[in-house]
C-alpha cells in the first residue's frame, strides 16, 4: 500500500519506544490493521490509477489530467477530506496495479462486472453508460449490425464493448479486434483496417464531437454502470468516504454540472494548426524528454557497471562466475523487454508484496537489460584483445589486475566504444517501450496528447522528430568524446 | 632442490593441451651464465617448453625449479618469479597505446621498483643500449620489425631479470634487420646473463651458445656443445633436421 498513514505512524512510534524494539513494531502493525475499519480518511493520500486515453472520463488538457472521473475523485476526495494522488496508468495496467496494490484505488470509466466484482469491492454505480457503435465519416455501406457480416471491428480490450462486440458476433457474423485505447481504435476505423468500433457512448460522443472523423448509425446499447473499485477487502474507509462523496455531490447538483461540463458541449481545441499544437504540446513533450533523459541516463549507468562486472566473469578462470554470468545474459537477452517491464512492475510486486514505483521498476529494467548486452560488449572487447598482450604483461611480473588495468582495458575501451554508444541509443529508444507501465516519458505525453486531441499523425510526428534530434545530438557528443580520447 | 650450481632445473616435465601430450618428459639443467640455444623441427615443443619455465602455461606434470622457486608449488609467488625471468616473443608483444618509453617503464612503476624519475632514467639507459634513445616517445607502430623487438628486449631488461627467454625473437623480421636483434642478444651473452633461446638462426646458435638442445615430438633428442651438435650429430633425427637447415 502507498498511502501516507500519518495518524498510524505516531501510534507505531508510540508503541515502539514504549516496547522492546521488535515486539513494538508487531503491536504497532496490529493495532494499525485493527483502527482500518473504523478510521475515517481525514488527512489521508491515496494513490488513485486511471486509464490514459478516457475522454471524456479522463484525458489531459495543457499537461494536466482532467474529466469526469477527474473531477468527481477529486471533488469528492475535497469533500471528505483526503487527498489523492493520481496515477495516469492505462486501463490494463491500473487494474493489475490495483490487484498487486501499487494503487489504493481505480477510477477509470469501469464498468461494475460480476466478474471484477469477484476480485475488486466496488462504489456505488456513479454513471450509466451503455456501449455504441461508430464508422468512418464517409462510410455509406454500414448503417447497421447487419452490414457487418464478414468484416473486422475493433473494440477496447477489456471493456464493456468488447463484450457486447462479442456476444452479438456470432449472430451478425463479423470479427472482433481488440485494442488498448480509445484513440488508436479510432485511427484502426479510419485507416480501414477495421469498418466499425465499438466503445463506451460518452467516450465515443466526446469524440466525435472533436471531430474525429468518426460518425455514429445506431443507437446506444442498454449498458452496465462505472463504479470506483477498491482491491478486495482492502481500504473500505476510501469506499464509504467516496460513497458518502458522491451522494453529496449528488444532492448538491455538482455532480450533474460535472457531466454536463463534459458531455453537453465538449470544447473543440483552441488552435487547430500544426504550429498550434507544437506550442500547445511542448510543455508536456519536454516534460517527458526530460523523464526520458533521466531514465537514460541512470539505466546506462547500472548497466555500465553491471556490464563491466559480469563481462569480467565471462572471461574469468572461475567456472562458476563465466557460469553466472551466462546465465544473466541470457535471461536478459533471451525475453521480450516488454515482458520484462510488465514482470518488474506488476509480477515483482505480487510475489514480493513490496510495492515499486514507475520510475524505480523502469530503470530496473532498461539497465539489467542493456546490462546484458554491456556485459557482451565487454566480454568481445576484452577477447578482441591479442592474447599477447596479456602474456607480455603477466611474464614481466605484473598481476591479473594490473594487467587488465594498464595493458588489456585501455586497449579494450577503444575497441568496445562505439558498441556503448550503440547500446546508449538503444536504451534511450527502448525508454519508449516503458509508457505501456505508465511512466510518463515522451512516448506517453504523446499518446496522452493524441488520446485527447485526436491528432495522432502530427503529434507522433513531433514526438519522432524529438527523438530524432536528441538521438543524433548525444551521438555526435558520443563521437566526438570518443575521438578525443582514443585517439 | 636441484644442484646447487643449477639456475633452472627441469625434471620430467610434461604438458599436455587436453588429450594431446606436447612435452613427453623433459629434463634440462641450465646453469647460472649459461647460454643454451634450442632448436628442432616446428610443433616439436620449444615454445610450450620455455612458457613453461616462467609458467605462462601450466604444468602438467614433473617440476621446474627456476632461481630456487618450484613453479609448481602453488603457494610461490608467480608474480616475484616471473620479474627475474625475462621473455621476449617472436611477435614482439609491444603495447600499442603506449609510447616506446612508457612500454618500458610500466612494469617498474607497477612494481614499485623506485620513483618514476628512477624508472625513466633505466629507460632511457636501456634505449641507449639498444641503440633507440631517439625513439623513446614513438609509439610501436611508428617502428621497423628490427627496432620493436630491441625495445621488447629492453621492455624485459626494465625489471632487472637474472634469465632471459626468447621465443624466435628473430623469426618475424625481415632478413635485414635479423642482425642488430642478434647483436643485442649476443652482447647480452656476454654480459653473463642466463638465457634460453629458441631460433632458428643455426649460425647464431653455433656462436654464442654454450650448449644446444634439439628437441622433436616433445622430447629433448639430444644435447651439446655447438661443435658436438653441429659437427658430429649423434642421433638420426638431428642429423636429418641439420642437413635440411643448414
Ligand atoms: N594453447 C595451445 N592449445 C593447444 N595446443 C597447443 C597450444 N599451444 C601449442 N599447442 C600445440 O603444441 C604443439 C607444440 O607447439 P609449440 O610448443 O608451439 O611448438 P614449436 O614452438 O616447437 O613450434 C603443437 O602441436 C601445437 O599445436
Ligand atoms: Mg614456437
Amino acid at each position: 500500500m502507498r498511502k501516507i498513514h500519518h495518524s498510524r505512524a505516531g501510534k507505531f512510534a508510540l508503541a515502539a519506544t514504549a516496547l522492546v524494539a521488535l515486539a513494538g513494531g508487531f503491536v504497532g502493525v496490529g493495532a494499525a490493521a485493527a483502527s482500518t475499519v473504523s478510521a475515517d480518511t481525514t488527512g489521508e493520500t491515496y494513490v488513485i490509477g486511471t486509464d490514459t486515453t478516457f475522454a471524456p472520463f479522463e484525458y489531459r488538457e495543457d499537461g494536466e489530467l482532467t474529466g469526469i472521473d477527474m473531477d468527481l475523485v477529486r471533488d469528492i476526495a475535497a469533500s471528505q477530506g483526503f487527498s489523492v494522488e493520481i496515477k495516469s496508468l492505462g486501463f490494463d495496467a491500473a487494474l493489475q496495479a490495483l490487484q498487486s496494490n501499487q494503487v489504493d484505488g481505480v477510477i477509470a470509466g469501469m464498468s461494475i462486472t460480476d466478474e471484477r466484482q469477484l476480485i475488486f469491492d466496488f462504489s456505488d454505480p456513479y454513471f450509466d453508460s451503455g456501449v455504441q457503435m461508430a464508422v468512418a465519416e464517409d462510410n455509406a455501406e454500414i448503417t447497421g449490425y447487419d452490414d457487418l457480416a464478414g468484416e473486422t471491428v475493433v473494440a477496447k480490450r477489456g471493456s464493456e464493448g468488447e463484450t457486447f462486440a462479442n456476444s452479438i458476433s456470432a449472430e451478425y457474423g463479423f470479427t472482433v479486434k481488440a485494442l488498448a485505447d480509445s484513440a488508436t481504435m479510432y485511427d484502426d476505423v479510419k485507416a480501414g483496417n477495421s469498418v466499425a468500433v465499438f466503445d463506451d457512448y460518452p467516450v465515443l460522443a466526446y469524440g466525435i464531437n472533436q471531430n474525429n472523423g468518426l460518425k455514429s448509425v445506431t443507437e446506444k446499447e442498454q449498458g452496465s454502470s462505472y463504479g470506483f473499485a477498491v482491491n478486495k477487502g482492502q481500504n473500505p474507509e476510501l469506499l464509504a468516504a467516496f460513497n458518502t462523496g458522491l451522494a453529496e455531490l449528488k444532492a448538491g447538483g455538482e455532480y450533474q454540472d460535472i457531466l454536463d461540463k463534459y458531455l453537453d458541449a465538449p470544447a473543440a481545441s483552441s488552435d487547430t494548426s500544426f504550429f498550434g499544437l507544437l506550442a500547445d504540446s511542448m510543455p508536456a513533450l519536454m516534460k517527458g524528454l526530460g523523464l526520458t533523459l533521466l531514465a537514460t541516463g541512470l539505466s546506462i549507468l547500472i548497466a555500465l557497471v553491471l556490464g563491466v562486472l559480469f563481462g569480467f566473469f565471462t572471461v574469468s578462470e572461475s567456472r562458476i562466475l563465466r557460469g553466472i554470468s551466462t546465465i544473466y545474459v541470457s535471461i536478459f537477452r533471451g525475453t521480450p523487454l516488454l515482458v520484462q517491464a510488465f514482470f518488474f512492475y506488476f509480477g515483482l510486486p505480487q510475489l514480493t508484496g513490496q510495492s515499486i514505483d514507475v520510475l524505480t521498476a523502469g530503470v530496473l529494467t532498461l539497465s539489467l537489460n542493456a546490462g546484458a548486452y554491456m556485459t557482451e560488449i565487454v566480454r568481445g572487447g576484452i577477447q578482441s584483445v591479442d592474447a599477447g598482450q596479456t602474456e607480455a604483461g603477466r611474464s614481466l611480473g605484473l598481476g591479473y589486475v594490473t594487467t587488465m588495468r594498464r595493458v588489456v582495458l585501455p586497449q579494450a575501451v577503444k575497441i568496445m566504444t562505439p558498441s556503448f554508444i550503440n547500446q546508449f541509443v538503444m536504451t534511450l529508444k527502448d525508454t519508449s517501450l516503458l509508457a505501456v507501465i505508465g511512466f510518463a516519458e515522451l512516448t506517453y505525453q504523446g499518446q496522452q496528447i493524441y488520446a485527447s486531441n485526436f491528432r495522432t499523425g502530427e503529434t507522433l510526428l513531433i514526438v519522432a522528430a524529438l527523438y530524432f534530434i536528441v538521438i543524433n545530438l548525444l551521438t555526435m557528443l558520443s563521437n566526438k568524446l570518443d575521438k578525443r580520447f582514443n585517439k | 632442490m636441484s644442484t646447487v650450481t643449477s639456475k633452472i632445473s627441469v625434471r620430467g616435465l610434461r604438458k599436455s593441451f587436453g588429450a594431446n601430450e606436447v612435452l613427453k618428459g623433459l629434463d634440462v639443467e641450465i646453469a647460472e651464465g649459461e647460454v643454451v640455444c634450442v632448436i628442432g623441427p616446428s610443433g616439436s615443443g620449444k615454445s610450450t617448453f620455455l612458457r613453461c619455465l616462467n609458467k605462462l602455461d601450466d604444468i602438467t606434470s614433473g617440476t621446474v625449479i627456476v632461481d630456487g622457486f618450484d613453479l609448481t608449488d602453488k603457494t610461490v609467488n608467480l608474480n616475484e618469479v616471473r620479474q627475474h625471468i625475462g621473455m621476449v616473443f617472436q611477435h614482439f608483444n609491444l603495447f600499442p597505446h603506449m609510447t616506446v618509453l612508457q612500454n618500458i617503464m610500466l612494469a617498474p612503476v607497477e612494481l614499485k621498483r623506485g620513483s618514476k624519475a628512477d624508472a625513466r632514467a633505466t629507460a632511457l639507459k636501456l634505449l641507449e643500449r639498444v641503440g633507440l634513445a631517439d625513439k623513446a616517445d614513438a609509439r610501436p607502430a611508428q617502428l621497423s620489425g628490427g627496432q620493436k623487438q630491441r625495445v621488447a628486449i629492453a621492455r624485459s631488461l626494465a625489471v632487472n631479470p637474472d634469465i632471459m627467454l626468447f621465443d624466435e625473437a628473430t623469426s618475424a623480421l625481415d632478413p635485414e634487420m635479423v642482425g642488430e636483434v642478434l647483436q643485442v642478444i649476443r652482447d647480452l651473452a656476454a654480459e653473463g646473463m642466463t638465457m634460453v633461446v629458441v631460433t632458428h638462426e643455426m649460425g647464431f646458435a653455433r656462436e654464442v651458445a654454450d650448449r644446444v638442445i634439439f628437441m622433436a615430438d616433445g622430447l629433448v633428442v639430444e644435447e651439446g656443445t655447438p661443435a658436438e651438435l653441429f659437427g658430429n650429430p649423434q642421433h638420426v633425427r638431428t642429423q636429418d633436421f641439420l642437413s635440411k637447415v643448414l
